[in-house]
Order: structure tokens, then sequence, then C-alpha cells
């Protein structure tokens, strides 16, 4: 039953794959569709260059400093803004200003600024993080029920307390929920940035394997950034799944 | 006059934050090659509005973001209807979107321009593979959440499929397929713009790409207003359009999307 299901489950996926290698074979495809086997080969020749792993961890870098620049100044200030009406009202107009301005128009203006290359990167990430969690962190700490709030106050906490104990847990499932969607922007945002301004990670090897007709290295550096992308939301799932044990039932978090 | 205090609280800090950046520009604190004054980007903005090129740009950009958005509602929602009435259906395309949903599908860029060339069509391609996960993902999941008491009323009441399809279940979903369509129409608008900032000869992204490397800042902030008045009136419409069809139910905070 278990074989059946698992089956089930991989049968598309399979099948897509060996239908590009079949029709690759059989000379139907364009040699820029590259095939899975070829793709496979130039991804070992690339690991034991050590190109690929050079090229991931630089972009991971300039992915994860963007994002925790980004997301720390958004929780942060997402969480102040929630508690205090003042500092609210002066954001929040700026915020629903520049939030549908897609922030990877100021590549450019970022590239002057900050010169080629990574810190003109990383503060484009950051300030595309920032927005998808700012919004959920500030809209949080106001959902959450003034009932607890009151309880803990009359419980005798400390406002600290109230903040640490009651505030932030529950306030903790949309703030992960903007994060998730954050960390999601980042790689967008730096891709772009490393396909039009780049000389290194693995934007900029997706640009040269393409450029040198080396469309299998192409194909490493697409399977590459899937990685990356794929795994960081899987470790931002579990932690979300170890900070918030007992508070996800039902949420579309629980699913995918 | 308590109305009128309110509204300056409301929204002061907008025209704060534009007059600290005419105090930089003119008294030249930032280099104002990056940063015009308010006076020259409302220059480049009402002149390249009135000639009708921005108009133009804005017209290629937003169709093509439409284009991919309608496609993949028009494909999405029926897809994720099929994947959670039918369980074999739903086992076997369920893994490729939960799976493909936090993959970075904007990396398939130079395979997509192979394919379908650097124009339109690759553009309006991007915009329907990015919008299509969060719109089959949480129609899906809308769908999927339909409680089952209210199908079993309906078959009770003796209603054929297509009823309960037509008078329970879309009903019911509603409200969670507008809200995977809220997220996904700013992505093809982001999208769209990205494309055409990486490679094209027409297009907001394009407009504003062009005028970085000359050097125009004014432009380039009127083209990045531009994009921004874009997505938030296509955002506001669809918002018109969700409480025309969903009256039943207030929108919620839309601290999800994208």
């Amino acid at each position: 039953m278990n074989a059946r299901l698992a089956l089930e489950k991989l049968i598309v996926p399979i099948g897509l794959l060996l239908l590009w290698e079949a029709t690759q074979r059989a000379g139907v495809l364009p040699t820029y569709l590259s095939s899975p086997s070829s793709i496979v080969a130039a991804l070992v020749e690339l690991t034991e260059s050590g190109e690929l792993p050079a090229a991931m961890a630089l972009s991971l870098m300039r992915a994860y400093a963007g994002f925790f620049i980004g997301a720390g100044l958004g929780v942060v200030l997402g969480l102040i803004a929630g508690l205090s009406q003042g500092v609210r009202e002066f954001i929040d107009p700026l915020v629903s200003f520049l939030y549908p301005i897609p922030k990877i128009t100021f590549l450019l203006i970022f590239l002057l600024i900050f010169g080629l290359g990574t810190p003109s990167q990383i503060a484009l990430v950051a300030l595309a993080v920032f927005f998808p969690v700012f919004i959920p962190s500030r809209y949080a700490v106001q959902s959450v029920n003034q009932l607890y709030v009151w309880s803990g106050q009359n419980m005798g906490a400390p406002p600290m307390t109230v903040f640490f104990r009651v505030i932030v847990p529950a306030a903790a499932p949309v703030l992960f929920a903007g994060l998730r969607v954050g960390l999601a922007h980042s790689f967008v945002v730096l891709f772009a940035s490393e396909l039009i301004g780049g000389r290194s990670g693995l934007g900029f090897l997706i640009v040269d394997g393409e450029e040198a007709v080396r469309f299998d290295i192409m194909f490493v550096g697409i399977v590459g950034f899937a990685l990356i992308g794929f795994a960081s939301d899987r470790v931002l799932m579990a932690l979300r799944r170890s900070a918030l044990r007992g508070q996800a039932i039902g949420t579309e978090e629980q699913l995918v | 006059m308590a109305a009128a205090l309110r509204f300056v609280r409301k929204w002061y800090s907008i025209p704060l934050l534009l007059l600290a950046w005419e105090i930089c520009v003119s008294t030249g604190a930032i280099e104002s090659r990056l940063l015009p004054g308010l006076g020259a980007v409302w220059a480049a903005l009402s002149g390249e509005i009135a000639n009708g090129v921005l108009v133009q740009h804005a017209a290629v950009t937003v169709g093509r973001a439409l284009a991919g958005f309608a496609l993949a509602a028009v494909v999405g929602v029926p897809l994720a209807a099929a994947m959670s009435r039918m369980p074999l259906f739903g086992r076997m395309f369920e893994p490729m979107f939960f799976f493909g949903y936090p993959v970075p599908k904007i990396a398939l860029f130079p395979v997509f321009t192979f394919i379908f060339g650097i124009g339109s069509l690759s553009k309006t391609a991007f915009a329907f593979i990015e919008c299509l996960y969060p719109i089959v993902v949480t129609s899906y999941l809308g769908i999927k959440g339909i409680r089952s008491r209210l199908l079993w009323t309906a078959q009770n009441m003796g209603a054929d499929e297509i009823t309960i399809l037509r008078r329970v279940m879309l009903p019911a979903a509603l409200p969670s397929i507008f809200a995977g369509l809220r997220i996904a129409l700013p992505l093809a608008v982001v999208v769209v713009v990205v494309t055409e900032m990486i490679g094209d000869n027409q297009g907001l992204g394009y407009y504003v790409t062009i005028w970085s490397t000359r050097f125009r800042f004014a432009n380039v902030y009127a083209g990045i207003i531009t994009i921004g008045i874009c997505g938030f009136v296509l955002d506001q419409l669809l918002g018109l359009f969700r409480s025309a069809v969903v009256k039943w139910e207030k929108d919620q905070p839309r601290f999800t999307r994208v």
C-alpha cells in the first residue's frame, strides 16, 4: 500500500524526466533544453571542480545576509508599530506608499550607490524582504487577543514579560508566514541582481553557461538555485514547527 | 476640525518624507544625480504620461501581467478543483505543487527565453507559471477545507454533482480562491517587470533600466512610480471584484500578500 502511494506521488515527475531524456535522445528537442543525464554529468563535474559549491555558498551568503537584515528590521519595526500608535501612524502611510513598488526596480540605483557586487545585492534583498515581513508583524501584534494581554497584566506580569511571553508567542504564527514570503522574495531578487549586474554566484553561473553554449551548466545553475530555495524554505518551516509546537494545527503550513 | 486633524495625523509622514527628500537635494547633502529634485521627477512623470510614452510601456506591462494572471486563474482553479475532488489525481499532482512552491521559478528565465523568445510570450508564460502556484495551492486547500457536512446536506437533499459544484462548493471555496488570486496578481506584475529588466525593448521594466543606464534618474523614478500605481490599481480592482462576488464575507487584512 505504501509503495503504491509512493508510486502515485512520484509518477508525474519521473515520467516527465523520462520523457525529457527520451525526446532529447531522439533528437526531437532543441539542444538548448539539454537532457537530465547530461545535467547530472555536469552537476558531478562542477561539484568536483568546486565551482558549484562555491557559487551556491556565495549566493546563499548574499541571500541570507540580506534576509537577516531585512527580516530583522521588519520584525522589530513591525512589533514596535503594532504596539505603539505613534510609530504606526508614522510608518503606515510610508509602507502603503512604497509597498506596491517592486523593489527590484531599485537595482540599478543600488548598483550606483553600493557598487557592483555583493553589497548592492545584499542591500536590495534586505529592502525586498523588509515589506512582506513588516506588514504581517505589525498586524499580528494588533490582532493578539486583548484578553490574553489583560490576563497577563492581571496576574502581575511586568510589560516586558507580557511582551515576550504573551504578545510574541501569540503573534508568532503570522510572523512566520511573513518570514516565509520574505524568504521566497529574497531568492527572486537575488537571482535578478546576479543576472543583471553580477560577476559571481549561481545567477552568473547560469548566464555564463548560457553564453558559453554549455546548456548543461546553465541547468546545473538552475538546479542549484532551486535547491537552495527549497532547502531554505524547509529549514524555516522546521524552525517554525519547533517554535510553534501545538500552534500550527489546521494551517496551510501543516500541509505544505 | 477633528476630522481634519485625524487626516493630518494619519498621513503626515508622506509629505514629511518628501520634504526631507527635497531638503537633501537642494542642500546638496546627497549626490543629486542619483536623487533628482521632486520637481524634476514630477516633470518627467507628467511629461512622459502626457506624450504617451509611459502609458504605452505601462499598457505593455499590465497586458502581459494580466494575460499570464488570467491564464493561471483559468487553468489553476479547475485544476485545484479536480485535485481535491479526485483523490488519485490529487495525489499525483500534490507533490509537484507543494514541492515546487518554494522553488524560485525565476531561475528558469533563460529556458523560457529560449522556448518562447524574448517578447511578450515568454513574459506572459513567466507570469503564468508564477501565478499558477499560489492560485492552485490556496484554492486546493480551500476546496479541501470545505466542511463535509455542507456536501452531505446537499447530497441528502438530492442535489446532483453539478449543482453541488455550483451552489455549494464554489461559494464555499471562493474566499480562498480570491486569497490565492490576491497573492498572485502583484506577483505577476513583479515577475513581468523583472523579466523586462533582464531583457526586452518595451514595458516599464525596460523603461526603468534604459533610463538608469543613461543616468536620467528623474525618468527612472517616474517609471518606478508608474509601476507602483499599476500594481496598486490592479490590486484595488481585484478587491472591488472580490467584494462584488463574495458579498457575505469581509476581506481579511492582506498580510499574507507577496
